[in-house]
């Protein structure tokens, strides 16, 4: 390390003040970088958009559609374009879809900047009409929002699959949208109906199958198999399920022991005490009626060992070890019990029933299923097939973009149209506002609405249609009043996109403009690149 | 040659002029970078770390723009020491602090190569200080005694101070949250007592401030989720195991079972000091360090809540607003000072669930909870309210106020040009450019908001000209205007702070006629 840090040159006061460049060349650098970065993840918006394939430093291959998983294996360096990534993780976060919209949008509003700083309009002047433009923009959005109830599945369905539709999985968006709403239905609570936490909604993966085979479970599924190294069962009617956190191996001190032995028959007396040690452990579990075990991984000693397997295939107790500490609130919340930290602590009360708890194999593998719990807790879980680990993991990511966008529709009860509808009706109302404003913010503001049509023209190129034609025709229809007009991209033409069933949640647009714009104008703000420790 | 070899090998000795030029070039080439950053359309600086992870920065704040760089001239650390002091000591104006004494030593290059000795550009430059306080000093406005004037007299602060940061949007919105804040301290300047939790998604304006208290930790499993009149025993003890902390000592036993009962005794031990716990009547248990699994199911029999692994700062404040004492032995109940609340529950802020303790004992403490789209923003804006709340915590203590937006620099700038007519010698050359310096900052901001900076200033020093003039630069409109009306208000003691270190600093460097450099320890070259 010394020489690495020796080899340095110690970079002198004068030095740094050379590296750093004029400020207009800072901001055009800055502006150029955040737009190529929002090129390369263009192609991939809307239905018709294609995926990328993406190749990490680990030699592992990774297709995908979604902008923030692209975006998040991309490594960028320059420090503007790491907002950009920064912003597809934020919406990611807010609204979990969109996350390639967002970057878009704010490669469009730094282009249209470029030029407004090309004209000498000063870099805050330029910020402050953004800011004043977006928030208009969601006022605008939000008079355009269709309200709606929870209780009405059909639509929460149809904004899950406008969703689904853009991704690999787009074929079985009839399945898997019904089962995204259904879970995320299932997992809100009624004493906090705004909240959905989506932990609550556990996704296995398992390759095999076809996507189709992607099911919904109403209990626990273990993505591994049921120990049966000597022979226990692997289904169990009537289950009484524990969920322990110590140890069934022979006994190990925090404070170093070692056992002596002297002579040979101790080595036999030392082997029977093990055995019966392990005995006495077993029986007490026997002794509550359990019949199912979860055995929390532990990395202090073993959790479970071949003796102690042995015996427990003898008492008739199915054994699922190694389940990670992180999982023991899902699966105690799922289950309804309460987990057990001492044999001492065994007791009946503690555990949780299910109707059956067995081991199936699916495929080549097999993993575990819990089903008819008593008393679940508000929990679901979600079992992803597929042919190969590309298409599962792409199946699991849509599923996840789903998911989010049926949360934001329980978190904000509005519905908005999809297909460039929404953005052309923005651009159009905001250049109407913008001949209202005086000076500058004007200016600006046109800009911003022009910069909006991005969305509109790119979804129309990457289906193969004439964007310029498109975009035309759709500012002729909202002109005349047609607010709900949008592409079309099945059938290639313009149509009433709500009832061609095309609807998102309103949090995803309002969400993508205020932080594309938020985004845009800390960028703008920057006039200098520091090297620092 | 025999006269270089006093110093070491790799030592260098800088003399005179070349010092002096040295010191010149360094901090001018410090305030030239963070000069841009002045004002309420100053921009923002990108601080790309050169380390591990290439980490980015995106910041507005003087301070954490000169602390992070690498610096290799005295001169200029000079500056970056005052810019911290001013940090610690008053909390804002830390750019505004390096841009005079910058400007103090720009003039001063001028008059040196005009032959003017150092040593009478400082006594000029000091006695120019004093008048310029005392200047202020007759301007200052107290609104002390009228509770109800003296609160806008804070929000104005407020607001000014946040305009020149990246929550300038919604400053109203947090210029009340800081108020609010300082409010309840009720004079104190702990700002310990005020916490700031950061948690990503929605946007700033969803930030919030909460009474209470709330740690960003998860309660244990199987534990209650709700406490009323809760008692709370803060404690940083080992709950895992008690460790026999000398080295290499280990057990003989011979046989299997006498493992399992030292295992026994082992877990005997930990369920006593479970015990000694619970018998302390409270019924949450808030641990520096992990709870096992062992301890914490005994916890949960027990109906007690009990919160692991928080960090060094949660507890202490946990016990600072609580009222209650971090304990680390159980033996004497009676000895260990409980904190007390009325209520604890479980909340859930964006995606993330937090333990909220309200209704504790210290009534001064809050929670300020920020919501930003990103992590930048996040940090960003919780370094912007900190300086608003230091200003406001000082302001509280010392309630005098001026206004701002260049105002008291060219008040300043009067009478120090003023005294410079009526003093003769080479000294008022000195004083002269001090008052050219204090112009300089109206100049910077002007220049900052693309507005033609010479036509204003000549403006404004004309407005000056009459008698209590209240003319400032109003950067929104691009012209000059009248702060009482606009609401621009400046802390004095900032305003006093950054004129008397700025003037010391530069004094300092002016002093200087040689610089050695010490020869660099060499490094062991240990791969």
């Amino acid at each position: 390390m010394a020489a690495v840090t020796a080899a340095q040159p110690r970079s002198s006061k004068t030095e740094s003040y050379v590296d750093n460049k004029r400020k207009e060349d800072i901001r055009q650098a800055n502006i150029n970088a955040a737009r190529s970065v929002a090129d390369a993840v263009r192609t991939s918006l809307g239905p018709k958009g294609m995926d990328k394939m993406i190749s990490t430093a680990s030699g592992e291959v990774i297709i995908t559609n979604d902008g923030a998983t692209i975006l998040n294996k991309m490594e960028v360096l320059q420090p503007a374009a790491k907002m950009l990534v920064e912003l597809s993780k934020s919406q990611d976060a807010a609204a979990g879809d969109g996350t390639t919209t967002v970057v878009v949008i704010a490669g469009a509003l730094l282009k249209q900047c470029l030029s407004l700083l090309s004209h000498g309009i000063h870099p805050t002047v330029i910020s402050d009409s953004l800011h004043k433009a977006s928030t208009k923009a969601v006022d605008v959005l939000t008079a355009m929002a269709v309200p709606l109830e929870l209780s009405d599945r059909e639509s929460l369905i149809k904004s899950a699959s406008t969703s689904l539709n853009s991704k690999v999985v787009s074929q079985y968006s009839t399945l898997l949208a019904p089962l995204a709403v259904d879970s995320v239905l299932s997992v809100v609570d009624p004493a906090k109906p705004d909240m959905v936490d989506l932990r609550d909604i556990k996704i296995v993966k398992r390759l095999g199958g076809t996507v189709d085979d992607t099911q919904l479970i109403k209990g626990l599924v273990f993505d591994k198999k049921a120990s049966h190294a000597a022979g226990g069962p692997t289904r169990m009617e009537n289950a009484k399920i524990a969920v322990i956190q110590f140890q069934i191996s022979p006994p190990k001190t925090d404070i170093e022991q070692s056992i002596v032995v002297s002579d040979y028959t101790q080595m036999d007396r030392i082997l029977k005490e093990e055995r019966n040690y392990i005995l006495g452990m077993i029986k007490k579990i026997k002794a509550t009626g359990c019949n199912v075990l979860l055995i929390q991984k532990s990395i202090l000693r073993d959790a479970v060992t071949d003796l102690s397997l042995h015996y427990l295939a003898k008492a008739k107790i199915m054994v699922i070890k190694d389940v990670e500490r992180d999982d023991i609130e899902f699966i105690t919340k799922t289950l309804n019990c309460l987990p057990i930290a001492n044999i001492e602590h065994f007791r009946a009360e503690k555990l949780g029933h299910a109707d059956l708890v067995e081991e199936v194999s699916i495929g080549d593998a097999k993993i575990v299923k819990v089903t008819g719990i008593k008393d679940m807790g508000r929990t679901t879980t979600v079992l992803v097939r597929g042919s190969n680990q590309l298409v599962i993991d792409e199946a699991e990511r849509s599923l996840h973009d789903a998911l989010c966008v049926v949360r934001c529709l329980v978190s904000k009860r509005f519905l908005i149209a999809g297909g460039g509808a929404p953005e052309i009706e923005l651009s159009r109302q905001l250049g109407a506002w913008s001949k209202v404003l005086h000076g500058m913010e004007g200016y600006c503001v046109r800009s911003f609405a022009e910069a909006l049509e991005v969305i509109p023209y790119t979804l129309a190129e990457n289906a193969g249609l004439n964007p310029i034609a498109i975009v035309t025709e759709l500012r002729n229809r909202h002109a005349q009043g047609e607010i709900n007009a949008g592409i079309n991209v099945r059938k290639g033409q313009i149509t009433n996109i709500l009832e061609e069933n095309v609807v998102q949640p309103l949090l995803v647009s309002t969400s993508a403009i205020t932080l594309a714009t938020e985004c845009v104008r800390m960028i703008l703000k920057i006039d200098d690149i520091v090297n620092v420790r | 040659m025999a006269i270089e070899r006093i110093l070491k090998d790799d030592a260098s000795e800088e003399k005179g002029e070349r010092a002096r030029m040295a010191s010149f070039v360094g901090a001018i080439a410090i305030t030239d970078l963070v000069k841009t950053t002045l004002g309420p359309k100053g921009m923002d600086k990108i601080l790309q770390s050169t380390g591990r992870g290439q980490e980015v920065t995106v910041t507005n704040d003087g301070a954490t723009i000169l602390k992070s760089l690498h610096i290799d001239n005295p001169a200029a650390k000079v500056l970056i020491d005052i810019s911290k002091v001013q940090d610690d000591e008053v909390g804002d104006g830390t750019t505004s602090v390096v841009v005079l004494a910058g400007e103090l030593l720009r003039e001063a290059e001028k008059l040196v190569a005009a032959k003017i000795h150092p040593m009478t550009i400082i006594s000029g430059y000091r006695i120019a200080a004093e008048c310029a306080r005392n200047a202020l000093l007759q301007r200052v406005v107290d609104n002390k005694e009228n509770a109800e004037k003296f609160k806008s007299d804070l929000m104005k602060i407020a607001k000014t101070t946040l305009s020149s940061k990246i929550l300038s949007q919604d400053k109203e919105h947090f210029a009340q949250l800081a108020v609010d804040a300082v409010m309840r301290l009720k004079g104190s300047t702990n700002l310990e007592a005020i916490q700031i939790i950061k948690k990503p998604g929605g946007s700033l304006k969803d930030s919030f401030l909460d009474e209470g208290f709330i740690l960003d930790k998860k309660i244990g499993l199987g534990q209650p989720k709700r406490i009323e009149n809760a008692k709370i025993l803060v404690a940083n003890t080992a709950m895992d195991t008690d460790k026999v902390k000398i080295y290499g000592a280990r057990v003989r036993v011979d046989s299997m079972s006498k493992v399992a009962e030292i295992e026994g005794a082992e877990k005997e031990k930990m369920r006593e000091k479970v015990q000694k716990i619970i018998a302390h009547g409270i019924n949450c248990f808030v641990n520096r360090q992990l709870i096992y699994n062992f301890p914490e199911e005994l916890f949960a029999d027990a109906g007690v809540l009990a919160i692991e692994h928080a960090d060094f700062d949660g507890i202490e404040r946990l016990a600072l607003v609580t009222g209650g004492e971090i304990a680390s032995t159980f033996d004497n109940p009676e000895s260990v000072k409980l904190g007390h609340c009325k209520l604890i529950e479980e909340i859930m802020i964006g995606e993330d669930k937090l333990i909220h303790f309200s209704g504790v004992e210290m009534g001064q403490a809050c929670t300020i909870v920020l919501r930003g789209a990103s992590h930048h923003m996040l940090d960003e804006a919780e370094r912007s309210l900190h300086d608003a709340l230091c200003v406001l915590s000082q302001t509280v203590n010392d309630t005098r106020v001026v206004l701002g937006g260049g105002w008291p620099e060219m008040v300043m700038a009067k009478a120090v040009d003023e005294l410079a007519r009526q003093t003769p010698g080479k000294k008022s050359h000195a004083i002269e450019a001090f008052s050219r310096s204090l112009v300089a900052i109206p100049t910077i901001i002007a220049d900052n908001a693309g507005l033609d900076s010479a036509d204003l200033v000549a403006q404004l020093r004309a407005e000056h000209h009459k008698e209590g003039c209240n003319a400032g630069i109003d950067v929104i409109s691009g012209s000059v205007g009248d702060m009482a009306e606009l609401g621009i208000s400046e802390s004095f003691k900032v305003k006093q702070a950054v004129l008397l270190s700025a003037t010391e600093a530069a004094e300092m460097i002016l002093r200087v006629d040689e610089i050695i450099t010490c020869a660099p320890r060499k490094r062991e070259d240990r791969m």
